[in-house]
């Protein structure tokens, strides 16, 4: 009776486009275009491919084999391979559950921004009028539009932490929407998220290509992509560049949580995986160089038109002064009309110094960005200097949409299988059981539209994925190739795809990675215990850009929870079950000294 | 006779002149950006353009002051520079020697506003009466906001999606019960194997496992 077999993917190009989908996310796009720029350009993609080679490609092996052996989520998975390591599955699922409750807020918010880019004038282009209606709201004009629509409209964000407030509506309201959105995908379990990543890890490519084509021809794009490219190699002598582009590598291909087992397990037992994990590795990797092309183009665009408007601004400053003609000042001879007036009128010149700022394309395309500051912020005041803006803000922000998404599929996915394997809950119907865990993290979740909401959002990005999954890949690998044995491996291996790994996959999981993983691992640790106190960056108000604060108490408490509770999974499993084991042994023993002696 | 007249206009002039100076108490400060506004179809500034602005802000003074009887010759204005920038002062009609006050000016100007930058095809921004902020547009507030709408679509998409799963997904297993219950009845006999929830495979034994620790001769 096949009633409750396994359910598995179509076909294998289905799992080939989860993994992709899931893999390629929003990191590749506000993360890495960020370490290409501060690591010397053109020369991280040296220490970048070296990490792929030599510990992305063989976790990523490592973490489909163990999936597709076990064919169940990694609770069961790690328990199987020795039982005192179901913890492991455990802290995965944890980490999973931490990630899920944060990461569907940032698809709320390009649902928000691509709701408000139906509109005649993209409300982040223009400040908004004060209720004198003498000019610009104050915050608005201090900072930029772009900022304070995502700061003051979008989140309406508290000064600090601490300081609380009502749910933010609308926020509100596109969270909902991103839930539902996540549970239509999963309702059905891999047989309707199967069908959906045909279109989510697909589509993002469509609007890349668009994008670039639409990139390179702006005005200054050249600029962005000359900077970034131009190699500074003595930035490779500098050990975090490397350290940067190991936790990129390890980071971007989402290991550790549990979803690559969790896809994995929905395979059929003999499918030749070797062959896709190389695939999606290096397609995603490949995606990451072309998606910081792309927002490199765009930067050169907005750094362009920044220091035009910056010149501008200096050559009406410096008419208006003067009162000199309208058309003796150009925007080529700007520079000049200032030192001959600093020359001739010394004293008037001094008195509007404090108004006058430096205009410096250099310096404006070193204000190098990461994280949802690039992707809302940045990119919005590039797009709306376009013409069309509508357009492609409509478009950037599905492509967003659906990369977020296609991660999420994964996250989901990665609670679900493992839940799924314990008796009390496989009796349930798939669609109840993903709507209840759905609405779990929805509504708690929904702590992130409040006013703080965006302080405690970058808490958990900070820390509530990023050391526990060293943990647990480090865990993995040693014991896979040490406890578990290489050689049995090897053998379980041949047994699926019908060849053994070679010498270099062994190498690797045997000696490089784990070496790797142990140099990461105590670098965090130091980094964590040298940093001092951890800060965060709050909105001021009254300045109209953020300040570094320290966490208060009860933040730093909760860091603390957040690495420990994921962490701590994996000794105390094994301690559960070596009491456990100890419980059963002693009732155990007469048993089988009878069955030997018959 | 006629050297008195002289003199008296010269005086009166002069004294005239003398009220309109930079930085006066209840003058303003003019700035025009006509080539930055009209670019190629930008007229010349010069001596008749001074004459249209003086005639627009006695109409703009008569419009706010409507007893009095503002002329051109009220409005005086100083220190032109070749960025187009100058002073004005109002003089009262009744009597050269008196200002009217900064803020009669001021609400005139404002009243009057559109007509004077109609005149010369100009804009707020690049005809500005330095301290006199315009009054801005009031902001367009829909009664729905347009993104409102447009979530009101998709979540209904969305909506009726789900919706439309879950039934069929009942429907199915109504229907696979219905069967299921007919074949039950055939196969009562049939040794049912041990299923063990959800995972097909059953837990990896590993007692049985090729440990080359012990297989090795």
């Amino acid at each position: 009776m096949e009633k409750d077999a396994r359910p598995s993917w179509d076909n294998p190009t289905q799992f080939v486009l989860a993994c992709v989908s899931y893999a390629v996310g929003l990191g590749n796009v506000w993360r890495f275009p960020y370490l290409c720029q501060s690591h010397g350009g053109g020369g991280f993609l040296i220490p970048y491919l070296l990490m792929l080679v030599l510990e992305g490609v063989p976790l990523f092996y490592l973490e489909l084999a163990i999936g597709q052996k076990m064919r169940s989520g990694s609770i069961r998975a790690w328990s199987n391979i020795s039982p005192y390591l179901g913890g492991l599955g455990l802290a995965s699922v944890v980490t999973s559950l931490y990630l899920c409750l944060y990461y569907n807020i940032i698809n709320a918010w390009s649902f928000w921004y691509l709701f408000h880019s139906f509109q005649s004038v993209l409300p982040w282009s223009v400040c908004p009028i004060n209720s004198n209606r003498t000019g610009p709201i104050e915050e608005c004009e201090k900072a930029s539009s772009t900022q304070y629509f995502f700061y003051r409209e979008t989140l309406n964000i508290s000064p600090t932490i601490e300081e609380n407030g009502g749910i933010h509506m609308g926020q509100a309201l596109c969270f909902v929407l991103a839930w539902l959105i996540t549970y239509l995908f999963v309702v059905r379990g891999v047989k309707s998220t199967g069908k959906v990543v045909y279109f989510t890890a697909t589509f993002p490519y469509v609007v890349l290509v668009i994008y670039l084509i639409r990139g390179i021809t702006l005005h200054g794009a050249a600029n962005g992509i000359k900077y970034m490219f131009t190699p500074k190699m003595e930035e490779l002598a500098n050990i975090s560049t490397w350290i940067n582009a190991a936790t990129q590598i390890f980071f971007s291909l989402g290991l550790g949580f549990g979803s690559l087992v969790a896809f994995a397990s929905y395979n059929q037992y003999n499918n030749n995986f070797e062959r896709q994990a190389i695939i999606v590795s290096f397609i995603n990797s490949g995606t990451s160089i072309f998606a910081s092309i792309v927002t490199f183009a765009i930067y050169g665009f907005k750094a362009t038109v920044n220091y035009e408007n910056c010149l501008e601004r200096t050559r009406v400053l410096l008419m208006n002064t003067f009162d000199l003609a309208e058309d003796s000042i150009s925007m080529d001879n700007v520079f000049d009309w200032i030192e001959k007036l600093n020359a001739t009128h010394p004293l008037q010149f001094a008195q509007i110094a404090d108004k006058y700022d430096d205009c410096n394309l250099e310096s404006e395309l070193d204000t190098a960005v990461e994280g949802t500051g690039l992707a809302f912020i940045v990119y919005s005041e590039a797009i709306k200097n376009m013409p069309l803006s509508q357009l492609w803000s409509v478009l950037y922000f599905i492509m967003l949409l659906l990369l977020g998404m296609g991660s999420m599929l994964g996250n989901v996915t990665a609670i679900i299988t493992p839940l799924r394997d314990f008796k009390m809950l496989s009796h349930m119907s798939n669609e109840l059981f993903n709507g209840l865990v759905c609405l779990f993290c929805m509504l708690l979740g929904l702590g992130f539209t409040t006013p703080p909401g965006n302080y405690w959002f970058t808490m958990f990005n900070d820390y509530g994925a990023t050391f526990s999954l060293l943990f647990i890949v480090l865990i993995e690998v040693i014991t896979v190739s040490y406890i578990y044995g290489i050689r049995r491996f090897e053998k379980d291996i041949e047994d699926m795809i019908g060849h053994r790994p070679n010498w270099y996959w062994k190498t690797m999981w045997v000696v490089v990675s784990p070496v790797l993983l142990i140099a990461l691992f105590i670098f965090y640790i130091i980094n964590y215990t040298m940093g001092g106190t951890p800060t965060y960056q709050a909105w001021d108000k009254e300045l109209g850009k953020s300040v570094v604060t320290e966490y208060p108490v009860f933040g730093q408490v909760f860091i603390g929870l957040l690495l420990v509770s994921s962490v701590s999974c994996v000794p105390l499993t094994a301690l559960y079950v070596f009491c456990r084991k100890r419980k059963h042994g002693s009732r155990r023993k007469p048993e089988l000294v009878s069955m030997v002696s018959a | 006779m006629l050297e008195k007249i002289i003199l008296l206009l010269c005086c009166s002039c002069a004294v005239a002149q003398h009220l309109c100076t930079p930085d006066a108490s209840d003058g303003y400060k003019v700035r025009l950006s006509i080539k930055t506004a009209l670019e190629g179809q930008a007229y010349e500034w010069n001596e008749n353009e001074m004459f249209l602005f003086r005639a627009t802000l006695a109409f703009a003074m008569r419009n706010h002051i409507r007893e009095q009887k503002f002329e051109v010759s009220n409005i005086i204005v100083c220190n032109e520079t070749p960025r187009v920038s100058f002073w004005f002062v109002v003089t009262s009609p009744e009597s050269t020697s008196v200002l009217i006050g900064k803020e009669d000016v001021e609400e005139a100007v404002r009243k009057s506003r559109n007509r004077i930058n109609s005149a010369f095809l100009l804009t707020d921004k690049t005809l500005e009466f330095i301290g006199i902020l315009p009054t801005l547009a009031a902001p367009v507030d829909p009664d729905t906001p347009p993104w409102l709408i447009v979530f009101g679509v998709v979540m209904g998409i969305v909506g009726a999606g789900i919706i439309l799963l879950l039934v069929s997904s009942v429907v199915q297993k109504k229907r696979k019960n219905e069967m299921t219950d007919d074949e039950e009845n055939c196969e009562e006999t049939r040794v049912k194997t041990v299923e063990n929830g959800s995972v097909g495979e059953g837990v990896y034994n590993m007692s049985f496992s090729d440990d080359e620790r012990f297989t090795q001769m």
